[in-house]
């Protein structure tokens, strides 16, 4: 290809695209937001930027209350590809923890003690599976289908195939805003932070980075491999009961069918963000980005009046393109 | 530098025609102007704008209902401009499809929910202003205009009756369930026991929930015909089922000596109608599809007639050999 060609021999790009690829998600995003403002509804309310619906304070307020479940799950998925790993039961267990979160708030239970007891519940799941693929040395990629089929199913059996609805407003403030932004929003910038500083300030987070880079060299290091793994998932796991008790809010209702397809979604966010899917480099501050960046393309879409399925095809594009950008860095 | 370039250049190109290439491509808006060029909005252009969400476009029945609302809308097109997102059946996404629509300032949402719980986003809507026109599936509560959908409790019962007749009020009907916990599923299977109850001849085998599949009926019916249990008629909650149950009797070894009856629900695909025509299907019962008469109640809210009733009912019809020419010639927008 012509292009590798140029990492290979150009001095100024050899240095440029290293910048380029870390940021490769935010480059994504500016260019997504250059188009938004040519190409949007035009809109005399106030407090719009441009005069565009897509620059918005309503729409602010909307980026970031969608962006709050999907952002929590690909904070969760971050970690676990950042082990070498990969989780495809994040959908079905958020299903599962939406269904007890319901059940729970139906049932009158007081709102701290659910939240509580499905945070719990969250993080139990995600460290069992961690310590199953420890113990097992089966692939992640197998044990967390296993855990996607048993997962959903545990669901529909939990909640005798119906939806759960009833719940008061128990845990409606998730969605009121606060400063201008849901406080949805405000819990996924804070999980952001905080996996942030886990990763970069934690001898925790270098192992994670030590053990996606080379499980082997890692283990020779005296990195406890499986105990690190563990931490990753129960990290994905706790993520995964965040995503559900805010989807709860949202929704505010319980189904057994809910998040199906949305490990994959939180896989893309990563992705797009510059997390390599063989474990060892990505942040989680690029996943936010890579997921607002999903938002914003599908509600860019929207206004456009462009169909979800069209905008389904170039999501796909645009998966490939951040992945070979992100090889083209690595052979270099 | 170079290479920057070229990245930001292919990046930016995709975007923009990914976002231009809405209108020639899949776009559903029936009026030009979301080109990058011509920005469409609330206020270019002076039509009012109609927006849909549309629960999914996958099953036929759905593919029917949007290719009717889509043409109602077109011969509206000097009234209102009309756009149109579906959300794969999942309420978190439709809700979110909705709260975007809505920033567009639309006078009258459809919606035809996916699941009840879209109803925040729609009451949402309601308190805004605009007018909300529910199609298909309600929600609880009152903030809407008008609920145009169909009656499965009626269809139910008027497909149970017929079977009960079809059968002298006498043998085994083997029901085939579609999703589970959904109303129609529901409906459709209590108003055809009311009716069954009416004739003590008449037994019932609950079958599996076959998620109104054609492919998981086969498989249904396939394992059902080995256990060589009796049965004379197969009620399947929607026709997409009944084909897959009939294809399964078709294809089987062992199979009871008179051939049962096979009726459907929905009417909604020229195939089902075809295999009434040939003798394969014994009769299926319409589900009205709620767009052409939301499309119609929008034009009218435009224009400052309310609807006067909260809920309109649209009337099922019986499809069999009779009349299947007939029902064909009357419906031209079937699904394939």
């Amino acid at each position: 290809m012509a292009i590798d060609k140029v990492v290979r021999s150009g001095g100024a790009v050899r240095k440029i695209f290293p910048i380029l690829q870390k940021y490769q998600g935010l480059v994504g995003l500016v260019l997504l937001l250059l188009v938004a403002l040519f190409d949007t509804p035009h809109t005399d309310a106030p407090g719009a930027l441009f005069h565009s619906v897509f620059f918005s304070v309503g729409n602010l307020r909307n980026v970031l209350g969608q962006l709050a479940v999907p952002g929590c799950l690909a904070i969760g998925a971050t970690f676990v590809i950042l082990v070498g790993g990969i989780d495809l039961s994040a959908g079905s267990a958020m299903g599962l923890l939406n269904c007890i979160c319901a059940t729970w708030l139906v049932h009158g239970a007081s709102t701290p003690l659910t939240i509580a007891y499905v945070l719990f519940i969250g993080t139990l799941i995600g460290s069992v599976l961690g310590a199953i693929i420890g113990f097992t040395k089966l692939q992640p990629f197998v044990v967390t289908l296993a855990g996607m089929v048993s997962l959903r199913g545990i669901a529909f059996v939990y909640t005798n195939n119906a939806n759960i609805s009833g719940m008061k407003d128990q845990i409606a403030f998730f969605e009121s805003p606060w400063l201008g932004i849901p406080i949805a929003g405000w819990i996924l910038l804070l999980a952001t932070a905080a996996g942030t500083v886990i990763l970069a300030k934690t001898v925790f987070g270098r192992r994670v980075y030590a053990l996606g880079g080379n499980s082997e060299a890692a283990r020779y290091a005296g990195v406890p491999v499986d105990r690190v793994r563990i931490g990753a998932f129960a990290i994905n796991g706790f993520c995964i009961a965040l995503a559900a008790i805010l989807f709860t809010a949202r929704n505010s209702n319980g189904q057994p069918s809910a998040g199906m397809g949305y490990e994959l979604d939180a896989i893309t966010a990563a992705v797009v963000g510059g997390t390599a899917l063989v474990g060892g480099y990505g942040n989680v501050v690029g996943t936010f980005v890579g997921a607002l960046f999903i938002v914003c393309l599908n509600v860019l879409l929207i206004l456009d009046g462009v169909s979800y399925y069209v905008g389904q095809g170039w999501k796909g594009v645009i998966i490939l393109l951040a992945v070979y950008l992100q090889n083209l860095g690595r052979r270099v | 530098m170079k290479l920057g370039l070229w990245a930001c250049s292919a990046f930016a190109a995709i975007m923009i025609v990914g976002c231009g290439s809405g209108d020639s491509g899949g776009s559903t808006s029936t009026t030009p102007g979301t080109t990058a060029e011509k920005p469409a909005g609330t206020t270019a252009g002076n039509l009012p704008l109609v927006v849909f969400s549309q629960a999914n476009s996958a099953d036929p029945w759905r593919q029917q209902f949007d290719a009717e609302t889509k043409a109602a809308a077109e011969a509206n097109k000097s009234a209102f401009k009309f756009e149109e997102q579906a959300a794969e059946d999942d309420p978190n996404k439709q809700i979110s499809q909705i709260d975007t629509l809505m920033l567009e300032s639309p006078k009258v949402l459809l919606v035809s929910p996916a699941e009840m719980s879209v109803r925040t986003a729609i009451e949402k809507a309601f308190d805004k202003g605009t007018s909300v026109i529910l199609l298909d599936r309600g929600i609880p509560g009152d903030k809407y205009t008008v609920h145009i959908g169909g009656d499965n409790v009626e269809i139910g019962k008027q497909a149970g009756e017929y079977i009960a007749k079809r059968l002298n009020g006498k043998g085994i009907v083997l029901m085939i369930q579609g999703k589970g916990g959904a109303d129609a599923t529901n409906d459709r299977r209590e108003g055809a026991m009311a009716a069954f109850k009416k004739f003590p001849g008449i037994s019932v085998i609950q079958g599996d929930d076959c998620k109104y599949q054609r492919q998981a009926a086969q498989s249904y019916m396939e394992t059902f015909l080995q256990t060589g249990k009796p049965f004379d008629a197969v009620y399947a909650h929607n026709d997409e089922m009944a084909i897959g149950a009939y294809q399964a009797y078709d294809h089987a070894a062992t199979k009871p000596k008179t051939k049962p009856i096979f009726v459907g629900v929905d009417g909604c695909q020229q195939e089902v109608v075809q295999m009434i025509k040939d003798g394969k299907l014994d009769a299926t019962f319409r589900y009205p599809d709620p767009g052409p008469k939301g499309i119609e109640v929008a034009a009218e809210i435009l224009k400052g007639n309310k609807p006067k009733d909260k809920k309109i009912i649209l009337p099922t019809e019986l499809v069999d050999k009779s009349n299947a020419d007939k029902y064909l010639a009357a419906h031209p927008g079937l699904a394939k």
